[in-house]
């Protein structure tokens, strides 16, 4: 009799037990890989597994890893319930981990998975993430090579006509009738951002004219190195015209390199020298209407150009002139007429137009329901 | 020779750091973390390079007697105060602070404020109504201008209710903002991208090379 009520005690908590478990929901996390991050440094290793059943009691789960010989450690904070990916980003690079995942409920009881096999972080050479990133620009690259090599042979390109460049040589004469000086500004750009370097390729075709017209060109300095750039870039010009007299390292001088105290230097410059032709070519910021406003204030011809989309407005309204966006590094190659330089402005519109097909493309599949571009571009992204 | 190193170092460079735009590797990465700390190693020299052109320029103009020459004194002065505070007791120190806050930021903050009168008398420009694309544009920044303020809803819904538009000015002015003024940005930044990039190829491929001056 005692035997058979022991027998019926043990039988109960049994029951009470696996049902009190499977009342809470505690199975533990299943499938749980833990695998090399893929397309990083080999600083991380990524534990993954499979969302608990929408029911269970699981309020959340905590990462456990064991490094080789060593035992188990918490790692990180307490993830949420619906979580399913865990990067461990506290690794040593060569050591192999491996990894237990810890479901928790609200009364804190615990499961743990199994535990899953040791994992290394290893670097990888190439983001495949960023391949068709990398064909595009392969793509791009060697239609502008192709385009500058086509040049070299002789065959002439097409340019078309941008009425900003155009006015450059009306701007220089007429500062020389007027026995006016001519005023270059480069804006805030250092000197290793391209814009600036694109100004300092402008700078160098506008030393070229006034370089023969006699014309005084002052170039005010934002950064100290752009200045010593600058009066190298300008004094070329004038011994490759001839004219190395004309030069005057004066004319090009540093100002400061606080944004508004530029503005102020510059607009002050305007004021009392009143340039007939102010260039304002390279990066601007929020000091972009100040120089345009004053220079328009004295009457002289404007010639603005940047790739600050934000500026361009401001130098619309305010300048003769304006070179827009990618006009800025077209000015180079359309000033000089070298025909390399075309080469590649050729290549940048085959740029354009593939980008042109594509987006027709992309909203014409996509209006009928295939949306391959967009999801391309979205993994591009 | 004396371009044709610079020319090598800027092919070896650009190539190398294109690169590491699309390896993760630690080299990889470690390399451009290293080759853009160099770039941090130019600024002292920068600092002494801007020190002299700045002192250089200004002792021409006082020993010319140019026009306006006595303010270069005044650089002079606010160097000198400046370097005498500034380099013996840091930049924490409560004289180079106060000449920074109460001269410096106030200066800059009356040219900044200098906007709103030149923002005044360029849209006064741009938006009078002779052609038809000024008249468009005049008409695009009123609704913009309306849909910023509070009272620009409760006018439009007032004025303009019969116009078959929900969201008053300032959903007008978010349709704006988001259709035709982003695609045109879009378009532009695209148009850049691919300049910069044209123009960096003609770099590394030594083709542009006004920025290295003269010389053989």
């Amino acid at each position: 009799m005692r035997k058979t009520i022991r027998c019926l005690l043990v039988y109960l908590v049994l029951c009470i037990g696996i049902s009190t478990a499977f009342s809470q929901g505690l199975t533990p996390p299943s499938n749980v890989t833990a695998m090399d991050t893929p397309n990083d440094d080999g600083s991380s290793i990524t534990i993954k597994w499979e969302a608990a059943p929408e029911r269970s009691s699981i309020s959340g789960y905590q990462i456990l890893r064991r490094i080789a010989g060593g035992g188990l450690e918490e790692i990180g904070a307490l993830l949420p319930a619906g979580t399913t990916t865990y990067v461990d980003s506290s690794i040593e690079k060569g050591s192999a981990y491996a990894y237990v995942v810890r479901a928790v409920t609200e009364t804190e009881a615990t499961v743990d998975s199994e535990e899953t096999a040791p994992a290394k972080g290893t670097g990888e050479l190439f983001h495949t993430g960023k391949i068709p990133l990398f064909i595009a620009m392969i793509l791009f690259s060697a239609g502008i090579v192709w385009n500058i090599y086509y040049a070299r042979s002789g065959k002439e390109i097409f340019v078309r006509r941008i009425p900003g460049l155009e006015a450059v040589d009306e701007a220089i004469g007429r500062a020389t009738e007027m026995g006016r000086s001519i005023l270059y500004s480069l804006g805030l750009g250092r000197v290793e951002e391209v814009p600036t370097i694109a100004s300092m390729t402008i700078l160098g075709q506008v030393a070229r004219r006034t370089a023969d017209y006699e014309t005084p060109l002052h170039v005010p300095c934002r950064d100290p190195i752009v200045t010593n750039v600058v009066r190298e870039v300008v004094r070329t010009s004038y011994l490759d015209e001839g004219r190395p007299d004309a030069y005057n390292e004066d004319n090009i001088f540093f100002l400061t390199e606080s944004q508004f105290a530029y503005a102020a230097g510059v607009a002050g410059i305007m004021t009392r020298e009143k340039p007939a032709a102010i260039f304002l070519q390279g990066q601007f910021f929020a000091e972009s209407l100040i120089l345009a406003e004053t220079g328009n204030s004295i009457g002289a011809i404007q010639i603005a150009g940047t790739d600050s989309e934000h500026q361009l407005p401001f130098f619309i309204a305010s300048c003769d002139y304006t070179l827009i966006g990618e006009e800025l590094y077209a000015a180079s190659a359309y000033l000089s007429r070298e025909p390399m330089l075309l080469g590649s402005l050729r290549g940048q519109d085959w740029g354009k137009f593939l980008i042109f097909v594509l987006m027709i493309l992309g909203v014409v599949l996509e209006l009928a329901g295939v949306n391959w571009i967009t999801t391309l571009l979205q993994r591009v992204s | 020779m004396r371009r044709q190193v610079p020319l090598i170092l800027c092919f070896v460079f650009g190539i190398v750091m294109i690169f590491t735009q699309f390896s993760p590797h630690s080299v990889s990465q470690t390399l451009y973390q290293e080759v853009i700390s160099w770039a941090l190693i130019i600024s002292p020299f920068a600092l002494v390079l801007a020190t002299t052109t700045l002192i250089q320029t200004h002792v021409t103009r006082i020993r010319r007697r140019t026009e306006h020459w006595q303010y270069s004194f005044l650089v002079f002065v606010g160097i000198i105060t400046m370097v005498v505070i500034g380099v013996p007791f840091g930049p924490q120190n409560q004289v180079f602070e106060w000449f920074y806050t109460h001269v410096q930021v106030p200066m800059d903050a009356t040219m900044f404020s200098l906007l709103a009168f030149f923002i005044a008398s360029a849209a006064y420009r741009a938006f009078r109504a002779r052609t038809f694309e000024a008249s468009l544009l005049l008409i695009t920044a009123l609704i913009v201008m309306m849909g910023n303020v509070p009272v620009g809803d409760l006018i439009w819904n007032t004025v303009l209710s019969w116009l078959p538009l929900e969201d008053g000015a300032s959903g007008a002015r978010q349709w704006i903002l988001n259709n035709p003024n982003l695609s045109a940005r879009r378009g532009i930044i695209l148009g850049v991208s691919l300049g910069v990039i044209s123009q960096s190829i003609r770099i590394i491929l030594g083709i542009e090379r006004t920025y290295l001056g003269g010389g053989d």
